[in-house]
């Protein structure tokens, strides 16, 4: 195996060395955590450079690593693709429990949005900026994140208090 | 030379409510509320092999105005609820209910945050079918007992 780092990484490395935290590199798809401050900045460098050319968003999710000694509880991850050169690339970036909020990247691409509006709705995420960050899965007077690890399976009687108004 | 031998054999003579029965119980139009997996065990139900049409009902009728039987088939979250509702209330009378699947009947293995506990909180379901999906003849079963209702009911008084 190379062990060079792919360039993408070092690109990240030079231009946002404040932001820059970690990389990992697994069978070829590598991985890079970064500050959130950034994160609009980095994902837009990545989809408008000549050479890397990341132009599709596969997805954007939310871990929760509620006793998992993370760097933060939450990490928001974005996976992109580049039809040109058919690579992938992963951005991680943790999100504190007292601060989930994160700028939006729907600007960049108009999948985020239905994307983000995802994570908001079962992780309490808040993206600033978003157009219309409305629940997307549960009902509209849903409360509480589901998704979120100490959330009850059950719920907290949501179920229950549930009406249909006619 | 009595009325009898002019009209022989060629009338007979019932009730209003059996020739009304008689027609709704062998062309029900099912309302499929395919909402999950039992959905899929439904459309075998009414493939050849098992064929629904054998009892009529296999003109799945896609508007509810023109339905007469609600097959709830599959597990219904509660944003999904009101929808179901108001398609129920959409069904003309004389109507129908069969809760297919542990899920509409009870929630099934679902016993969590958004998932309706049975169906049958919100709207009648006049048969369950249990399984996890039931087999084609429970279904079929589920079918014939809707008919045994359907005899049952008259045109004067709903019973
Ligand atoms: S009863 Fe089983 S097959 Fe039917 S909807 Fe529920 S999980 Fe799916």
């Amino acid at each position: 195996m190379n062990s060079e780092k792919r360039t993408e990484i070092l690109e990240i490395k030079n231009r946002f060395p404040d932001s820059y935290i970690k990389d990992e590199e697994f069978r070829g798809d590598i991985s890079i955590t970064v500050k959130k401050n950034k994160i609009s900045e980095i994902l837009k460098f990545l989809k408008d450079d000549e050479n890397f050319h990341y132009n599709y968003l596969v997805d954007i999710t939310c871990v929760d690593y509620l006793k998992l000694n993370e760097i933060e509880r939450f990490a928001i991850v974005y996976n992109l693709y580049s039809h040109k050169n058919n690579s992938r690339i992963r951005i991680k970036t943790p999100v504190p429990e007292n601060d989930t909020s994160i700028s939006t990247v729907s600007f960049l691409w108009k999948a985020a949005n239905w994307l983000e509006r995802e994570v908001f709705d079962l992780f309490g995420i808040n993206f600033i900026g978003h157009p219309d960050l409305r629940r997307i899965m549960t009902p509209d007077n849903y409360t509480g994140h589901p998704l979120r690890k100490d959330y009850p399976l059950k719920g907290r009687g949501e179920r229950e208090k549930f009406k249909v108004v006619k | 030379m009595g009325i009898e031998t002019l009209i022989k054999n060629n009338v007979l003579v019932t009730t209003v409510d059996a020739v009304v029965n008689w027609a709704r119980k062998n062309s029900l139009w099912p309302m499929p509320m395919g909402t999950a997996c039992c959905a899929i065990e439904f459309m075998g139900a009414l493939a050849s092999r098992y064929d629904m049409g054998r009892f009529g009902a296999e003109r799945l009728s896609f508007s509810p105005r023109q339905a007469d039987l609600m097959i709830v088939a599959g597990r219904v979250a509660i944003k999904m609820m009101p929808v179901i509702i108001r398609i129920w209330e959409e069904m003309p009378e004389p109507k129908w209910c069969i809760a297919m699947g542990a899920c509409a009947s009870s929630g099934g293995v679902f016993d969590t945050y958004t998932l309706v506990q049975g169906i049958d909180q919100f709207i009648p379901v006049d048969v369950y079918v249990p399984g996890c999906p039931p087999r084609p003849e429970g279904v079929l079963d589920a079918l014939i007992k809707i008919q045994r209702l359907v005899e049952q009911d008259s045109i004067i008084k709903r019973k």
